[in-house]
């Protein structure tokens, strides 16, 4: 740690003294520096202790706990939402694109400080380290601010590390100042009224096996209408895929909640809200299709012969286009009156779920223990019947509903299993799952994206470099198809595993 | 990955090492993360920065690769810029690079472990011709030339533009005074000849350049506003303007703006 607060009794003129006192130092340096903290939405760097910064001209991303820079760029600060690959080929693109993926970078606080730096000299008068006293305060977007408490930063100069370590031992041993409790980054953002580390898009829910069904079931479904309802806003301004991905992910999850569970909820009002998220499952699925699309272009692009490659542009340009009419489609749905009025019924109903008559609800009052085990027993059982029928010249569809029901198998595991049932069971069976679905989900994606490209053939066409295009998607559906071969080649192997004796002995006496 | 320049002029004395400080200093100021290797054995820019002209092991074992270069390196006076000091056993680089099978690729291999640290990295070279020159044009991305304005300097910079070609060549010229005729007739005709080479820059002659052996820092610092000053500001510029290219762009979900 670098970063120090004054004891709590100094004042700002007194920690300057005592910086200053039994070392050599300096001229007094004041400045002021203005500093723009960016996350993503669900606080992927906070996760890592990473903190990307821009100040002074340059966007850093520092380590949180040595100041360290890992990489950086000297560049204006971004104005709307960043995607790291948008940002020049370097360290730092590939650092933020191995952390953030896909996830835009936004602006997180503004700090404005009034810094005062102090050299610490050695022979010669040579800069040996550097302590900077600094008065932080947020600056909100209505340009308020809010005082952060001031605090002390000593800076080693590489190759003078043992100067840098006695000043430290000073500050704290001697001064009495205490290592910061939190970097500047996290008491800006509580200080803006926010907490740090985002808005995680993964839930975790403590649940006890004997807890009642429906209790349990409400925990859960609670937890996912948040993160929809937290995805709506970026769907909407659409700053990354990942919103529409999250909010989509939750909805289907839900529904696999609704469905498995559907004895501990009242039929006839169970009914409704299952046609509903179906429709908002529905209305966004186009645009989740294409954001995948034009992600993947790279890939695609990599899949025909070099001198190709850039022939595909046309295409890219189809799929963008489609992209943005599919999302503005998207914003209108959850902009729409049925939407908000779907999710407000939607918590009121959990909110009275649990002290509904039990008449009609028959598991509602059980264990949730037991009947999530005996709803993963049966899914499971299921799914063993369904890919037992399956060979290499079974229909697509065939393969797409195993899928389906795979993951209302690894929604059920992972909402329920992992928190009731033992993790040396429920990890290794959601690994063996998981195989078994990249596998079908390559097939189904393959599928999709070999119709999806014959039908753009002729929007491609009518573009400039249109022939050239369609040349290059035919070699495209030719990889992709055997892609898709590939799938179901290696299905019946994924799926040995995920049905063997072992596996059905485990589930039936964990679960049983 | 940083880029590489180097200050290089078969002759001394021409301002290869104020050049190098200031633009490290300049690029510094800025934001990049910036080093200096201060290849001339005299030491004169690790004097101006304070630091002991001394390496562990001399220069033999770095090019050998014996020491860690991340060991061997300083922080300045000014964040972001630090230094690879010189050694007075630099003198005898020459015969070190000769014992290796490929001696002109050893200064980008001895680089090799520090290129994603910085953004810049400067090399202050001494003046001659020799193997370390080679293997400066090796290790560099762009070359740096003072040019005093003389006739016979211009004519060894041209010699030097058709002989070099690895990396890119640029020349500014140095120790200018604007008032004599000469300069400004030379000067001139110079850029029309040269002008992807030639950088739009002069550096005139002046105290605060001189100063700098004084108040061991570089001119920015001494008197931001002098010609000096603003001379080097400018050939900065320049310089980024021109090392900067255009860059290439992944798919991105909208069209870029």
């Amino acid at each position: 740690m670098t970063e120090f607060l004054p004891p709590d009794e100094m004042t700002l003129d007194g920690a300057g003294d005592a910086l200053r006192s039994g070392v050599a130092t300096g001229a007094e340096e004041t400045r002021e520096t203005d500093r723009t903290f960016y996350d993503t939405f669900d606080g992927l760097l906070h996760a890592e202790r990473l903190e990307l910064v821009h100040e002074s001209g340059r966007l850093a991303l520092v380590e949180t706990d040595s100041s360290r820079e890992r990489a950086g760029l000297v560049t204006s600060p971004p104005t709307g939402p960043l995607l790291a690959v948008e940002l020049p080929a370097g360290p730092l693109r590939e650092e933020l694109e191995a952390v953030c993926g896909v996830r835009a970078l936004l602006p997180l606080v503004h700090v404005h400080s009034r810094v005062r730096t102090l050299r610490v000299l050695g022979d010669e008068q040579k800069t040996v380290a550097r302590m900077s006293l600094e008065e932080p305060k947020v600056i909100s977007d209505s340009s308020s601010e809010t005082l952060l408490r001031p605090r002390v930063r000593i800076v080693a100069v590489r190759g003078y590390e043992a100067e840098f370590d006695r000043l430290r031992r000073r500050l704290v041993s001697e001064l009495g100042f205490k290592p910061a409790d939190q970097p500047l980054v996290d008491e800006a953002v509580r200080a803006a009224g926010e907490l740090p580390g985002g808005t995680p898009s993964k839930i975790k829910v403590s649940l006890a096996y004997n807890q009642r069904a429906d209790e349990a079931a409400v925990h859960v479904l609670r937890r996912l209408l948040d993160v929809i309802e937290a995805s709506i806003d970026g769907t909407v301004a659409d700053i990354d895929t990942e919103f529409l991905h999250d909010f989509r992910v939750s909805i289907r999850r839900s529904r696999a909640v609704q469905r498995e569970l559907k004895k501990v909820f009242p039929s006839a009002a169970l009914e409704r809200f299952r046609e509903e998220f179906r429709w908002l499952q529905r209305a966004t699925g186009d645009a989740r299709d294409l954001d995948v699309y034009v992600l993947e272009f790279e890939d695609y692009r990599a899949m025909v012969p070099d001198a190709m490659a850039s022939e595909l542009d046309p295409l890219l340009t189809v799929l963008r286009d489609h992209r943005a009419a599919a999302h503005r489609e998207v914003g209108r749905v959850l902009r729409s009156y049925r939407t908000s009025r779907l999710l407000a019924d939607w918590r009121s109903f959990l909110d009275r779920l649990v002290s509904l008559p039990a008449d009609d609800r028959p598991d509602a009052t059980r264990p949730i223990g037991e009947v999530a085990g005996q709803r993963i027993r049966k899914v499971y059982g299921r799914m063993i019947k369904m890919g037992g029928a399956i060979d290499e010249s079974s229909e697509p569809e065939v393969y797409h509903e195993l899928r389906k029901k795979g993951k209302e198998l690894r929604y059920l595991l992972e909402l329920f299993g992992a928190a009731l049932y033992p993790d040396d069971v429920v990890k290794p069976m959601v690994k063996a799952l998981k195989a078994l679905q990249d596998v079908l989900g390559q097939h189904q994606d393959r599928e999709v994206q070999v119709a999806t490209l014959r039908s753009l053939r002729d929007e491609v066409a009518r573009l400039p470099g249109g022939a050239a295009a369609v040349m290059a998607m035919g070699v495209l559906v030719e990889r992709l198809g055997e892609d898709e071969r590939a799938a179901r080649q290696a299905f019946a192997e994924r799926f040995e595993a995920f049905a063997s004796n072992s596996q059905r002995k485990l589930v039936k006496d964990t679960f049983g | 990955m940083s880029q590489v320049l180097a200050t290089y002029n078969i002759k001394g004395g021409v301002g290869k090492t104020s050049a190098a400080v200031n633009l490290a200093y300049l690029a510094a100021r800025d934001g990049y993360r910036t080093l200096l290797w201060d290849l001339d054995p005299q030491g004169a820019s690790t004097y101006l920065f304070r630091v002991r002209p001394k390496i562990p092991g001399g220069g033999r074992r770095l090019v050998r690769r014996k020491t860690d270069i991340t060991e061997l390196i300083k922080g300045t006076d000014h964040e972001r810029l630090d230094l690879l000091p010189a050694d007075f056993s630099y003198r005898h680089m020459d015969l070190a690079l000769d014992s290796f099978k490929r001696p002109t690729s050893r200064l980008a291999r001895v680089l090799a472990p520090i290129r994603d640290d910085y953004d810049y990295v400067f090399l202050d070279c001494p003046p001659s011709i020799s193997l370390v020159s080679e293997s400066v044009f090796e290790a560099a991305d762009a070359l740096l030339v003072p040019i005093i304005p003389a006739t016979l300097s211009a004519r060894t910079f041209e010699q030097l533009l058709e002989r070099v070609d690895g990396p890119r060549v640029f020349g500014f010229f140095s120790m200018v005074d604007i008032r004599k005729r000469l300069h400004r007739d030379l000067i001139a005709r110079f850029r029309l000849a040269h002008p992807a080479a030639m950088l739009g820059a002069a550096i005139p002659t002046s105290e605060e350049v001189e100063l700098m052996g004084e108040e061991r820092t570089a001119v920015a610092e001494i008197a931001p506003g002098c010609p000096a000053a603003l001379a080097y500001e400018t050939l900065w510029l320049d310089l980024r303007r021109r090392l900067e290219g255009p860059q290439a762009t992944l798919t991105t979900l909208r069209e870029p703006q």
